[in-house]
């Protein structure tokens, strides 16, 4: 009992002596305390990574303001050029913008949740369209039913595709406004969202099956010069936003090497898949001067095409004495009018110079050499003269017979009748 | 004569009114809390909010009697209502008063707080007064010296 009461009064001197601590705190020091706390919660809604964390940082926020209060003339004053209730407005609309973040976030959560269903839908359908258009393919008597059920399956693949591009690209982009909204270096909280949404989305993966099925799609379909322009144009859109956003995503992940190889073996997919597609339609082009017998040396960028052409008609001239001039003719006028000018010059060049294959001054002096070789190998020169000659006798001909056919006309004029 | 004496008188008067100084009042010079700055290397301290730049150099040999070990220290800093400046820093016996005058502080007064060094100096302002606490020790001082 009696220990009790010294206890009792240990602790009575003890909390007087506390108090005193307390009263005799420095306002400096009131004032850098509320100033730390108030960093410490502002740094908290920076790096906050959920909803449920804002709403723990409302509750501290709260604290801070009824901690504070007492001295709320002292930090009036002293959080100049701020007061204590514009400090709290602060923090407080900072921390109602990063809940909207997070509201957002949440929506575009259920939204690529929605697009990878989707998407896993359209690739399991892409799978079996290919395997039943190969196993069609296979068939050695194609009739007409098979090749009709072939190109219907061929059309359906190719919407399925580019359905399925759109959905990924829908990813890639909302990913690409993540890192528009937040420029500079990402935070870790801003890392860590990044990551979830990149996994929920399956992201890499949906891009390397998205590549690799428009290779596959080349490789079993014949595709004509609008498939592989629309090819061409869907692979240049999704290199662009691939190359905006692979650096950054390549930045973030930065410490986790696993996915780091897997940015780079999407970058080396990319660049596998503008080869293909290249090689497809230059292998086109080619094709089109093989199937007339036309020895054209094979080409694969701009520049080759226009030395194939040259050495080619080169070749042309120099066995123009061995071949004969009505053999020359005629492997002018199939290489000019059954290929170039037919085919290559109005379908396949407009693409080639779309996409930066070749350039406008290459299509200029593969045409230039077309004309140098037509004056000497095809005799039209000749032919024009005895048209021009036959042109003047028709002309001749004409005002000869306008001219002989008129007769004179002779007015007979009759002596007025006098009145007698 | 008489009328001599009342224009002498009169002529006084106008004397002494031209003289005498024309002050604005009242005015409340008080900084709210008082600012700790550091000492550059070259002596001087800068409080950024009232921006003044003073060269204090001269302080720690009035303390210390060594002008060359200031570098990096702290002085605490704060204004009371009348416009006194006061100052001292850790391991200061006496609080500085000052006033301020044309290009600097002019040494108003010099109170001697305890002959053992203050160990954790802070000041706070209390209505017409300046406190000054080191740990659990609390003084009342204004620019005249220790009022408790």
């Amino acid at each position: 009992m009696k220990l009790n009461g010294f206890f009792f009064l240990y602790a009575v001197f003890a909390s007087l002596l506390f108090s005193q601590a307390i009263t005799a705190q420095s306002d400096y020091e009131k004032t850098q305390n509320f100033k730390t706390r108030f960093k410490q919660i502002e740094d908290g809604i920076k790096n906050a990574g959920s909803l449920d964390e804002c709403n723990m940082i409302d509750e501290h926020i709260a604290r801070l303001r009824s901690d504070f209060t007492p001295d709320k003339t002292l930090l009036d004053k002293s959080l100049y050029p701020d007061n204590f209730e514009s400090s709290f407005a602060k923090i407080e609309r900072a921390l109602e913008i990063r809940k909207g973040d997070f509201a957002q976030i949440g929506e575009l959560k259920t939204e690529v949740g929605s697009l990878k269903d989707k998407i896993s839908d359209l690739s399991q359908q892409n799978e079996g369209l290919l395997s039943q258009i190969k196993q069609l393919q296979i068939l050695s008597s194609k009739d007409a039913q098979t090749i009709a059920s072939l190109q219907k399956l061929v059309s359906q693949l190719k919407a399925n595709i580019a359905q399925r591009d759109e959905l990924v690209r829908g990813i890639v982009d909302s990913l690409l406004a993540e890192f528009v909204k937040t420029p500079g270096s990402l935070n870790d909280a801003e890392k860590q969202l990044v990551f979830k949404k990149v996994d929920s989305g399956n992201l890499f993966f949906n891009i390397e099956r998205t590549i690799s099925d428009n290779i596959q799609f080349m490789k079993v379909t014949q595709t004509t010069p609008q498939d592989l322009s629309n090819l061409k144009k869907q692979y240049s859109d999704f290199n662009k936003v691939w190359h905006q956003i692979g650096p950054k995503l390549a930045d973030v992940y930065v410490s986790r090497k696993e996915k780091a190889s897997e940015i780079a073996n999407i970058n080396n997919m990319f660049a596998d898949w503008n080869n293909r597609l290249n090689d497809e339609i230059w292998g086109q082009v080619n094709k089109l001067f093989r199937e007339k017998q036309l020895a054209v040396l094979p080409f694969k960028s701009g520049d080759q095409f226009v030395n194939s052409v040259n050495s080619f008609v080169d070749d042309e001239l120099n066995n123009l004495p061995v071949k004969g001039a009505t053999q020359a003719e005629k492997t002018f006028y199939t290489f000019a009018d059954s290929v170039y000018f037919k085919t290559v010059q109005p379908t396949w060049i407009p693409i080639l110079v779309e996409n930066n294959m070749m350039t406008s001054a290459n299509k200029d002096s593969i045409e230039k050499k077309i004309t140098s070789w037509k004056t000497k190998a095809a005799p039209g020169a000749k032919m024009n003269w005895i048209y021009i000659a036959g042109v003047i006798v028709i002309v001749l001909l004409l005002i000869a017979y306008f001219t002989k056919g008129k007769k004179k006309v002779v007015v007979v004029q009759e002596p007025p009748k006098t009145e007698e | 004569m008489r009328l001599i004496n009342h224009v002498l008188i009169l002529l006084i008067f106008v004397f002494l009114a031209a003289c005498s100084t024309y002050i604005l009042k009242p005015a409340d010079f008080s900084w709210p809390i008082e600012s700790v700055l550091k000492v550059d290397n070259k002596g001087n301290i800068e409080e950024q909010r009232y921006s003044l730049i003073i060269r204090v150099k001269s302080l720690y040999f009035q303390e210390f009697a060594d002008s060359m070990n200031f570098a990096g220290k702290e002085i605490r800093m704060i204004r009371d209502k009348a416009g006194y400046i006061f100052m001292t820093g850790k391991d200061f016996k006496n609080v500085y008063v000052f006033i301020p005058v044309e290009g600097g502080f002019k040494l108003e007064n010099k109170i001697l707080i305890s002959e053992k060094n203050l160990s954790a100096p802070a000041f706070n302002q209390k209505l017409q007064n300046i406190e000054l606490l080191d740990g659990t020790n609390k003084y009342l001082l204004n620019n005249k010296g220790l009022v408790r």
